[in-house]
């Protein structure tokens, strides 16, 4: 039978979804439910003088009202989670509610809990605080400068960590043939789900268990943080994830309005629920992005890149978040190379507290920062020395006979061959033609532009002896269980954390090609410290490399004890005994045999069992992968810009990516297609707008651009195949490569188009009025 | 820092002085401005006012304190607005010149204007029109004043 791995099976989920019987948190309803609204501050930097909740109290329907002063001392502060050697991190605390200072717009001063969200909503603008405002900044190099507003007075200079990866001499740079320099800003955007955050915490006085029901990527990191946070002990906490509706990083954090939830359920002994607004969203929920990153380019004449030196200011906001140290030091830093065979990099990471929003990690988290990054200045480069810029990337790509490739600052690149992608992106898009039509629509004042992006990505997450050595705090391995009941119906349990990842279908042929069952006897629980015993969730592109690996493993394992249990019934020897399509058979008999759904049933009654096996047919695997896997691939926009307007088309995006095995390509490119959406995004239309000041004005989705379908044309995808060595699948990540790949493939279209006006860079997103502005200073930055 | 809100006014045939004198008026003031429901001298120069304004997301009701600084009659004066409602914070710091051209006299208001809440993060793209509409309205509410008093 043809193996169900590599085939386009329709995802599972999705019946129940788009049926209305999903159920997400905001539909739950439980009997006694209070809900809780947060009063958040307006000011960027504020000190709380007071707060008069009398008013509030006095409303009909108002539980209760906390503030920061009423919780000192009772819940700790929110930790980060990653903790880099070397950067002498100064981290400073984030109460779940401000005590004394407030430092960005939506840091919460207090909580209203009341018998209806309408009633707790109306109650906390009754709340009167009041404020003295402080100076405030919002810009992570103004933030570094003398004389700059302070954050924190244990913070000089506001500056959280310094981290030094790699090393390159002035020396290095001044006896290059070509030394090329250049800015190379990611701005900061919301994530934007279309869920918001949100949490319901039921606790049962009777018993002492919390049930947490909570909007994450990751609940059993959810777990053990709140229970340090509540001071709650780990194995009475039990979280929960309900249907959620994408997290793209911003669900990774573990958040104040969840250790809030969590304690007024504690203290009222009655379930509490919070559910994020928009307008709160884009004030509360951990951005992404927000580098600032000049970058020191040297190579030859003939096109060879020798050295790179980067310092990268990484804007972390007011407050570490749960993952934001890392992102900008090892994502970004130890990635400066990208698919590049380049001796000497250095990237210099200034982590910068402002009196923003955290920073987090968003789709990509550091690697489409410095894809875009490199990939610009890649370009920027090829123009220097006039040379074609699939031509440039070809001279320095890593060959694949180099694999295991190691980088300028020491990562193993597990596999690759990026001429092969490269090449079938040049092929698929018709690249030379495309460039002889740019040529001639120029004649007649028309500008197109051709990007290229070559990217490779940090994905797979990972080797847990590599987290403790980046500091990252938890492991990075995944673990699964698989049931089998006695009918021979499956039950698999992962740590990994699906919220439209599509999971329960990839997973499930990759359990239906070891066991020959059928497809709808296969069923997964996720998403339930309970249920699950550990596990780290979903982030970094990790989940099939290593969860869907540790469920293929695991169900190996059922494979072999059925074995010996076919092997006791069938009086043969367990090395005679083949299992194919479902059934054990005795070689060179195929009239011994079992069922799979036999063997289960024997197994589960026990009544014959080979000497001294334990009864049962479940297996548990814990998988810790011994690298990162390192997709890769290029893409290709096509743009027309118009120049008497600075609108932008995109005519055409090619992708062609590799992801090592791929086990369902209809939910590759869903990723692919989605990943690509929010990187192009990035470029053309998104941004968080703070003043500088640091007050908020995008606040709404009418004052923050969101990409939809009818932005792009057809995407153009496909897939080459370089299998990872390191683990069983050969899967490597997908779910960020779009975002990575695309954000410099769309900018270099852009300035691709401009380039014989004089254009060199534009400030991302490419917003009309800001090419317009471009065009007409021609030469002049803009 | 804010929005900067630019507002060039022409009261037709009325001297400075006229125009100086109906606008440095209290009951004038409070007349002009929309839905003004309280208007009152708290201090020398300075005044507490409550207003309310309906606008798409901008919906409340403000208390405000107002006060007049470097004045310079009938040229010019300063103007200081601090005004607090649901909707958020209002910061605004206001020069005002009056000129004699050929047709009257013309006032340019050039104002910075802060704000805090949903003022800001979702009504920041309203505020210059909004404050152009409350403008317009106001002016021209002070000349037909202006006009009565002229005796026009």
């Amino acid at each position: 039978m043809e193996k169900m791995v590599g085939q386009r099976i329709k995802r599972k989920e999705d019946p129940k979804l788009i049926t209305g019987n999903g159920m997400y948190l905001d539909d739950m309803k439980i009997p006694g439910l209070l809900h809780a609204s947060i009063v958040r501050s307006p000011h960027p930097h504020a000190n709380i003088v007071s707060i008069d909740k009398e008013k509030a109290l006095k409303h009909p329907g108002v539980v209760a009202v906390y503030t920061g002063k009423d919780l000192e001392g009772k819940i700790n502060p929110v930790p980060t989670s990653w903790k880099v050697p070397g950067m002498d991190l100064i981290e400073t605390k984030q109460y779940p509610l401000a005590i004394n200072t407030a430092r960005y717009v939506g840091d919460g001063v207090a909580m209203v809990v009341a018998d209806s969200k309408y009633t707790a909503r109306d109650a906390a603008e009754l709340i009167e605080v009041d404020y003295e405002v402080l100076p405030s900044i919002a810009n992570q190099k103004e933030a570094r400068k003398d004389g700059a507003p302070q954050i924190y007075d244990e913070v000089p200079g506001n500056v959280a960590f310094k981290y030094v990866a790699g090393e390159v001499t002035d020396e290095d740079l001044e006896n290059a043939e070509v030394v090329m320099k250049g800015s190379y800003n990611t701005q900061r955007v919301a994530p934007s789900p279309m869920e918001t955050r949100n949490s319901l915490a039921q606790y049962n006085p009777g018993s002492g268990d919390l049930k947490l029901y909570v909007g994450s990527q990751n609940p059993h990191i959810h777990r053990m943080v709140l229970s340090e946070v509540l001071n709650f002990p780990e194995h009475k906490l039990h979280v929960k994830v309900a249907d959620m509706g994408g997290g793209f990083g911003g669900k990774i954090g573990v958040y104040p309005d969840e250790a809030l939830v969590s304690y007024a359920s504690m203290d009222l002994k009655r379930p509490v629920k919070w559910v994020e607004t928009r307008n709160e969203h884009f004030q509360s929920a951990n951005a992404g992005r927000d580098m600032m990153v000049d970058l020191e380019l040297a190579g030859t004449k003939d096109g060879k890149i020798t050295a790179l030196r980067a310092v990268n200011h990484a804007n972390i906001g007011a407050y570490l978040a749960t993952f934001g140290p890392g992102n900008p030091t090892i994502d970004f830093g130890l990635m400066l190379s990208g698919a590049y065979k380049i001796e000497k990099a250095q990237c210099t990471t200034y982590g910068m507290y402002t009196n923003t929003m955290s920073v987090d990690s968003y789709r990509g988290a550091g690697k489409p920062e410095v894809t875009f990054m490199l990939e610009r200045a890649v370009d920027d480069f090829a123009r220097k020395i006039n040379m074609d810029p699939i031509e440039v990337r070809r001279i320095n790509f890593a060959s694949k006979e180099e694999f295991p490739f190691t980088n300028a600052q020491g990562l193993i690149y597990d596999s690759g061959d990026y001429v092969k992608a490269l090449d079938r992106a040049v092929e698929k898009s018709d690249y030379h033609a495309l460039r002889q039509k740019q040529e001639e629509l120029r004649e007649e004042g028309r500008y197109i532009g051709i990007g290229i992006s070559s990217y490779v990505e940090l994905s797979g997450f990972g080797p847990s002896a590599v987290a403790g050595a980046i500091g990252f705090q938890g492991g990075i391995w995944e673990n699964s269980t698989v049931r089998v009941h006695p009918g021979g119906t499956v039950t698999v349990y992962t740590g990994t954390s699906p919220h439209g990842q599509g999971h329960d279908t990839t997973f499930s042929q990759i359990v239906k090609d070891k066991l020959g069952i059928p497809y709808e006897d296969i069923n997964f629980v996720f998403n339930d410290t309970r249920a699950v015993s550990m596990g780290w969730g979903t982030y970094g592109s990790r989940s099939l490399a290593v969860g869907g690996n540790a469920v293929g493993l695991a169900t190996d394992k059922v494979v072999e004890k059925g074995r010996r249990i076919a092997a006791h019934l069938l009086e043969a020897e367990v090395e005679d005994i083949e299992f194919e399509e479902g059934v054990y058979s005795v070689r060179d008999d195929n009239s011994r045999r079992k069922t799979f759904q036999e063997i289960a049933k024997a197994a589960n009654f026990a009544w014959s069992l080979p000497e001294g096996m334990e009864p049962g047919l479940e297996e548990q695997t814990f998988f810790d992968p011994s690298n990162f896997t390192y997709p890769f691939g290029t893409h290709i926009a096509v743009v027309e810009v118009d120049i008497e307007t600075g609108e932008i088309e995109i005519l055409r995006y090619i992708a062609v990516d590799d992801s090592g095995k791929i086990v369902n390509p209809t939910v590759a490119e869903g990723q692919i297609l989605g990943g690509i959406a929010q990187g192009v995004g990035q470029a053309l239309w998104e941004g968080v707008q703070y003043d500088e000041k640091g007050q908020l004005q995008s606040g709404s989705f009418m004052d923050y651009a969101m990409p939809k379908a009818n932005f792009f044309p057809k995407i153009e995808m496909e897939f080459t195949e370089t299998l990872s060595p390191v683990n069983q699948l050969g899967s490597k990540g997908v779910a960020e490569s779009g975002t990575t790949g695309s954000i410099a493939a769309a900018a270099n279209a852009v300035m691709d188009a401009l380039a014989p006006l004089g254009v060199k860079h534009i400030e991302l997103p490419l917003k009309p009025e800001k090419v317009w502005r471009a065009i007409q200073k021609g030469g002049a930055e803009s | 820092m804010g929005v900067e809100i630019k507002h060039k006014y022409t009261f037709k045939n009325l001297s400075k002085q006229e125009v100086w004198d109906t606008i440095q008026d209290p009951e004038a003031l409070q007349a002009a401005l929309p839905n003004c429901e309280v208007f009152e001298e708290v201090g020398d120069e300075k005044y507490k006012t409550v207003m309310k304004v309906n606008m798409g997301a901008i919906k409340g009701e403000f208390t405000a304190d107002v006060q007049q600084i470097d004045k310079s009659e009938p040229d010019s004066y300063r103007l200081l607005v601090k005004a607090r409602g649901k909707p958020g914070e209002i910061e605004a710091n206001a020069k005002m010149v009056l000129e004699e051209i050929a047709e009257g006299t013309e006032l340019s208001c050039e104002a910075d204007v802060s704000t805090t809440g949903l003022m800001a993060t979702v009504g920041q793209r309203m505020v210059g029109g909004v404050a152009k509409v409350v403008l317009g309205q106001f002016f021209k509410d002070i000349e037909k004043q202006a006009k009565q008093a002229a005796g026009q």
